[in-house]
């Protein structure tokens, strides 16, 4: 996602647009009215300003694999304490991103940098303010969970004591000296995140964390997630797990075909797409009148009815005038809920097509 | 470029092959095939074979032993992380990409010197009890000339590694390279001499000088002149066996020989290194 300022050719108003590197977006010019278009740049995209809390700068990042564009002029900011959700369909670009980030893998063009460091220039610099946990958690499997620590510990130049206690937190208090050749996909997956944690990374960047694990798991990362902001860490996490982003997420990114197709909290991104909570009654009974008089209402868009279940899809201001129709066509109403558009149709929505 | 990351990735690569036993195994190897050399020496003269004899008999050992066991050490020791993924995490902390190859190397070094120097060290005193008047110096340039060729045939291995993205090929390149130093490149060289001189000539010890030095593209011959060279095998041999002792040109000296094994050890390192770093992990 990228923005830009533009200035009205009628009355000079000047206002910024938001929109995708290659893509038209139409422009209403907010004090005339009069109607544009315009095409954001795929050469240079405007950089947001920094004002230097942003531990993560991505600019223009491009990676090509053969002919296919894995990550195509991609552009994201990450600030000082906040978490933040990536998320997009398998194949979509999300570990292409995070190795470039880690200087894994070359990119084609594009910037990044580390707390100000350029990955590039100073690799080893940069890498002193990460803690990584990869989509594909691996180990020295001829070791023993503490042993692996310890060498990771030594590697990050972090007391050895830190180890045992984190693997504890972790809750491998049982396998700290079990080798890890035997240890299950989602005990892997735990020592992966004790080892990210190593030294309090001042960047967490997990890839998909949440692979693997019991639910207990995925709570203990989670809390482990909140913690880590708590303590001022800022925290890249890669999933496909939406309603997990949700739970933690101040602001998401979604990447879909190796473009970013939106950024923002997933308030804004559902302001934006104009998405409409759900209004979910249950009735004493349902009859074709009562759903043909709620039809009839202005500002409902859609009606499903399961049961005696009406799932209602309208806009804020009817949702009181859906409740009195109702209750003035003398069917009881047992139960009222209204559900906010989820993360999952904000992430429909961006990637279909 | 820092001292600590190189120094843990090398103790790690030590720890490891003693945990799995192939220091204790290699170490084994080398100090009783040694031993072995000298004492069926006894067999055809009621007495053990002195050591310039029994590194004579060695050479051929040593030249099909040792690069196999430098190859089997290097071949997986980059391809294996990428491939179980734990170079993912490597590479995610702080430390420079030469730096991980530099303590792979060195780590992996320092386990074949020390089998090396072991394994026929032990063999060595050994010897040196059952056998009088010993020429121990000698017996040191023989096992650090080992080590050289050792270390040659370590980084030819290291770069394998970095260069193909699974083990099982790496381990196919290792054996090929094997098969190309020990049989197939002595057969080339013999082709080009009998193509450029005369057979009778090569057969009387009279080749031009530049068979001798394309002879020094093949490491195991400049390692087996380096031996050569510096301990009386030739004597030994042509005593045991009547037959002429090997004329060597004015510019093989011991110098050149070492400077083409340690031009060998930096290329590959060097080549190791570019090839590791141009890669995606």
């Amino acid at each position: 996602m990228v923005s830009k300022t533009v200035k009205c050719p009628k009355c000079g108003e000047q206002s910024t647009i938001e929109g995708v590197v290659g893509k038209k977006t139409i422009i209403t010019c907010p004090s005339c009215g009069t109607k544009g278009q315009f095409t954001f740049s795929t050469a240079q995209p405007m950089a947001r300003t920094t004002d230097g809390s942003e531990t993560i700068q991505v600019r223009n990042l491009t990676k090509q694999y053969n002919d296919v564009k894995a990550v195509n002029n991609v552009s994201f900011n990450i600030r000082k304490g906040e978490i933040f959700g990536f998320l997009g369909p398998n194949g979509a670009g999300k570990t292409t991103t995070i190795k470039s980030i880690l200087g894994l893998i070359h990119t084609d063009t594009g910037q990044i940098k580390i707390n100000g460091v350029d990955i590039k220039k100073d690799n080893k610099r940069a890498h002193k303010y990460i803690g990584y946990l990869p989509e594909k958690v691996s180990f020295y499997n001829n070791l023993t969970a503490l042993q692996n620590m310890y060498f990771y510990a030594e590697m990050k130049n972090v007391p050895k004591s830190e180890c045992k206690p984190l693997i504890v937190e972790m809750g491998l208090e049982d396998a700290v000296n079990k080798k890890v050749g035997k240890f299950s996909k989602g005990m892997q997956q735990r020592l992966g995140m004790a080892q990210a944690l190593l030294g309090n990374p001042a960047i967490l960047i997990l890839d998909e964390p949440s692979g693997g694990l019991d639910p207990r798991g995925v709570a203990l990362i989670r809390n482990k997630i909140r913690e880590m902001k708590e303590k001022g860490s800022s925290v890249f996490v890669s999933s496909h797990i939406l309603a997990e982003v949700q739970a933690v997420c101040d602001r998401v990114g979604i990447i879909s075909k190796g473009t970013l197709v939106a950024e923002d909290t997933v308030e804004k991104l559902r302001g934006k797409l104009n998405l409409k909570p759900k209004l979910v009654i249950e009735l004493e009974k349902i009859t074709d009148d009562v759903v043909n008089l709620i039809k009839s209402i202005e500002g409902v868009e859609k009606i499903e009815v399961v049961g005696v279940m009406m799932h209602i899809v309208c806009s804020s201001t009817s949702k009181s005038k859906v409740i009195v129709e109702i209750e003035k066509s003398g069917i009881n109403i047992l139960n009222i809920q209204t559900m906010e558009p989820t993360l999952e149709e904000v992430f429909m929505k961006f990637t279909e097509g | 470029m820092d001292l600590d990351p190189i120094y843990l990735i090398a103790k790690k690569e030590i720890i490891d092959n003693i945990r799995n036993l192939w220091i204790i195994i290699i170490t084994i190897i080398f100090a009783v095939l040694t031993i072995a050399m000298s004492a069926l020496g006894s067999i055809f003269s009621d007495e053990w074979q002195s050591l310039d004899m029994t590194v004579a008999l060695m050479m051929s050992i040593v030249q099909l032993l040792v690069p196999i066991i430098a190859l089997m050490l290097g071949y997986a020791a980059i391809v294996r992380e990428i491939e179980n993924g734990s170079m993912n995490t490597l590479i995610s902390l702080p430390v420079r990409r030469e730096e991980i190859i530099l303590g792979k190397f060195l780590g992996l070094g320092g386990v074949l010197s020390f089998t090396i120097l072991v394994g026929f060290g032990l063999a060595g005193v050994v010897i040196g009890i059952m056998v009088p008047d010993v020429n121990y110096l000698e017996y040191m340039i023989f096992i650090g000339s080992t080590i050289l060729v050792g270390l040659v045939y370590l980084t030819v291995a290291l770069f394998f590694s970095t260069l193909f993205k699974k083990r099982s090929t790496a381990l196919g390149g290792a054996i090929f390279l094997w098969f190309f130093f020990n049989m197939i490149l002595p057969i080339i060289l013999i082709g080009i001499a009998f193509a450029g001189a005369g057979m009778s000539d090569i057969i009387s010890g009279n080749v031009p000088d530049w068979y001798h030095a394309v002879q020094l593209t093949n490491p195991m011959t400049v390692y087996s002149t380096l031996v050569t060279l510096n301990i009386n095998i030739g004597g030994a041999m042509s005593a045991a066996t009547a037959t002429p002792q090997v004329q060597y040109p004015d510019f093989y000296t011991s110098g050149l020989m070492i400077s083409i094994l340690f031009a060998w050890i930096v290329g590959f390192l060097g080549l190791s290194y570019w090839r590791f770093n141009k890669k995606d992990i």
